[in-house]
């Protein structure tokens, strides 16, 4: 329940929680944009120092972000298996047997880890601080522009929203399935491949039938209540663009415009 | 010996902004061979509570003794699974976990589970529905073709077929019609009698915890509000009110007879005694 924190709003009081999703959204995409510009250790050092001080001023911590990182090291390491067996550029470094270990190597694993600790602290700025409602009023907001090319902003929103919203629901519903399976003997960390299977299949079936059961009172609540895509709906919140909205969509511009120069450089 | 709950304590999401302290300091026995009740209110911690009982939960301070296993903080106890085999626990809503193709192979997964052969743990499965009233016709059944009561009774099958020493239920007759829950609760009341299963049933039903349960645990704000026998609880409805709980209709009943000027000994406790009392003085008093 607790251990997963990657996409979790945590409700805090800060200044980024009060910014309107809208710019949040740019920012980050501008961000993301900006990461995958080749801008070199500098590049990065600036990004990282942007990035952090949007954490501390979300009053987010440093740990929260570790958890998140955690599940993305094992990616990592294979990555790194990866990058040895096949990358023989750069210096050599050491050898074992037929196998010799080259810098370039360890340096490509770096910088796509680098790469991923950044887009991970920049999206978690977006997804902690923002409500899952307002972050699909935002979508639904910037969208809107493409619905005069039939992109059904709306409905996209609304997909957006459920999912994001089953995802608490179902992490809880995993855990009290595997508790009440191991309640029943079920020992999902070790025994025999086919008890594993028999572990596992206990697990995803029930979670499924209670997916589609949730999904379907869903949506049967949403239709009892009048609910029916396409139509005109008024909104209860409005969005507002204040000053620090723009300063933030400023910064983050400015930011793309410096990683996009130090790639010119390089 | 007593299940015994020795300044236990358990955090959900320790270290994260949903911090919530579940258990403070929880010191509780639990006598054997009875069947007791736990209350309190959503959220009060009784999930946590019976959670400890077959070590789903690991306490973070103190100490669980249970049979004759101790689980103690910090500690990594080992080989749970036999734990789990002699203290059975049907969660709320356990018709969640049916997942085999048929009721029978659903019923006979936990002994199967256990080490039980398959001949033996399908005569166990047969046992344990004939026990909560599912038929022969009810076998080769898909659990997703059983109505919601038939679910919930394979669950609990599911559980008893494992044949725990302990028997725990978290609130499992919520949901069932007026019927089912009385078949159920005698079911279990006959389980504890006959079988001398220690049974412990989280439930926000006064008369249930009357009419079946030998003692009453009130949990409040993770912690011990109250542990006593049902018979001192409902002596009078003072706990009840300090409590904030509507007591059982023969109390209630009782208190107004007394305030009527009835004079009915504490230790009336069920209705043909209650009425045998209001007789007896109406006859005197012509």
């Amino acid at each position: 329940m607790g251990n997963i924190t990657l996409g979790r709003y945590i409700p805090l009081d800060s200044p980024i929680h009060k910014m309107d999703p809208r710019a949040k959204i740019l920012g980050m995409l501008l961000m993301l944009v900006a990461i995958f510009f080749p801008a070199g250790w500098t590049g990065y050092a600036i990004l990282f120092a942007a990035a952090s001080l949007t954490i501390i001023l979300a009053k987010l911590s440093f740990t929260f972000i570790w958890k998140a990182m955690r599940p993305m090291l094992y990616m990592l390491v294979f990555l790194l298996i990866i990058n040895s067996l096949f990358l023989k550029t750069g210096t050599p470094l050491f050898t074992v047997g037929p196998f010799t270990m080259y810098s370039d190597a360890i340096f490509q694993t770096l910088y796509i880890a680098v790469r991923l600790l950044l887009m991970v602290m920049i999206t978690t700025c977006l997804t902690a601080t923002t409500k899952p409602l307002d972050m699909t009023l935002g979508i639904e907001d910037l969208l809107k522009p493409f619905t005069k090319i039939h992109v059904p902003a709306h409905e996209i929103a609304m997909l957006i929203s459920i999912a994001l919203r089953f995802i608490p629901d179902l992490i809880d519903e995993t855990q009290r399935i595997i508790k009440a399976q191991e309640s029943r003997g079920v020992d999902l960390k070790e025994g025999k491949f086919m008890e594993r299977i028999m572990a596992i299949l206990s697990l995803i079936v029930p979670l499924f039938v209670s997916a589609f059961q949730r999904a379907e009172d869903l949506a049967n609540a949403m239709e009892a209540r009048g609910y029916a895509p396409g139509e005109k709906r008024t909104r209860y919140k409005l969005l507002k663009m204040e000053g620090r909205d723009y300063l933030l969509l400023i910064c983050c511009a400015a930011l793309l415009a410096c990683m996009i120069w130090l790639s010119a450089q390089a | 010996m007593p299940i015994q709950f020795d300044h236990v304590s358990y955090t959900y999401s320790t270290g994260t902004p949903y911090e919530y302290k579940a258990l403070n300091d929880v010191c509780l026995d639990i006598e054997e061979g009875k069947i007791t009740a736990v209350i309190g209110m959503t959220g009060s911690g009784k999930s946590t509570l019976v959670q400890h009982l077959n070590a789903l939960l690991l306490p973070e301070k103190g100490v669980v003794r249970i049979l004759d296993r101790t689980i103690t903080a910090g500690e990594k106890p080992k080989n749970l699974k036999s734990l789990r085999g002699r203290v059975g626990l049907v969660f709320q809503f356990p018709e969640y976990q049916l997942f085999e193709e048929t009721v029978l192979k659903d019923v006979a997964f936990g002994p199967k589970n256990f080490g039980i052969p398959e001949a033996e743990a399908i005569e166990r499965a047969k046992k344990a529905m004939a026990m909560v009233g599912l038929e022969t016709r009810h076998y080769e059944k898909s659990p997703l073709e059983m109505s919601g009561g038939q679910k919930r009774r394979a669950a609990i099958a599911g559980i008893l077929a494992m044949d725990p020493e302990v028997l725990v239920l978290d609130e499992p007759t919520a949901g069932l019609d007026p019927y089912g829950t009385v078949s159920m609760m005698s079911l279990f009341s006959r389980l504890n009698r006959e079988m001398k299963k220690t049974i412990l049933i989280v439930t926000h039903d006064m008369e249930q915890v009357f009419t079946y349960c030998d003692n009453v645990v009130v949990v409040e704000n993770g912690t011990i509000r109250a542990s006593m026998s049902v018979q001192e609880f409902f002596k009078d409805s003072s706990y009840c009110k300090e409590m904030n709980i509507l007591p059982p209709a023969l109390i209630r009943m009782k208190e107004q007879l007394i305030e009527a000027g009835f004079e009915i000994g504490e230790d009336v406790m069920d209705i043909d005694r209650l009425a045998e009392a209001v007789a007896r003085q109406v006859k005197k008093h012509g």
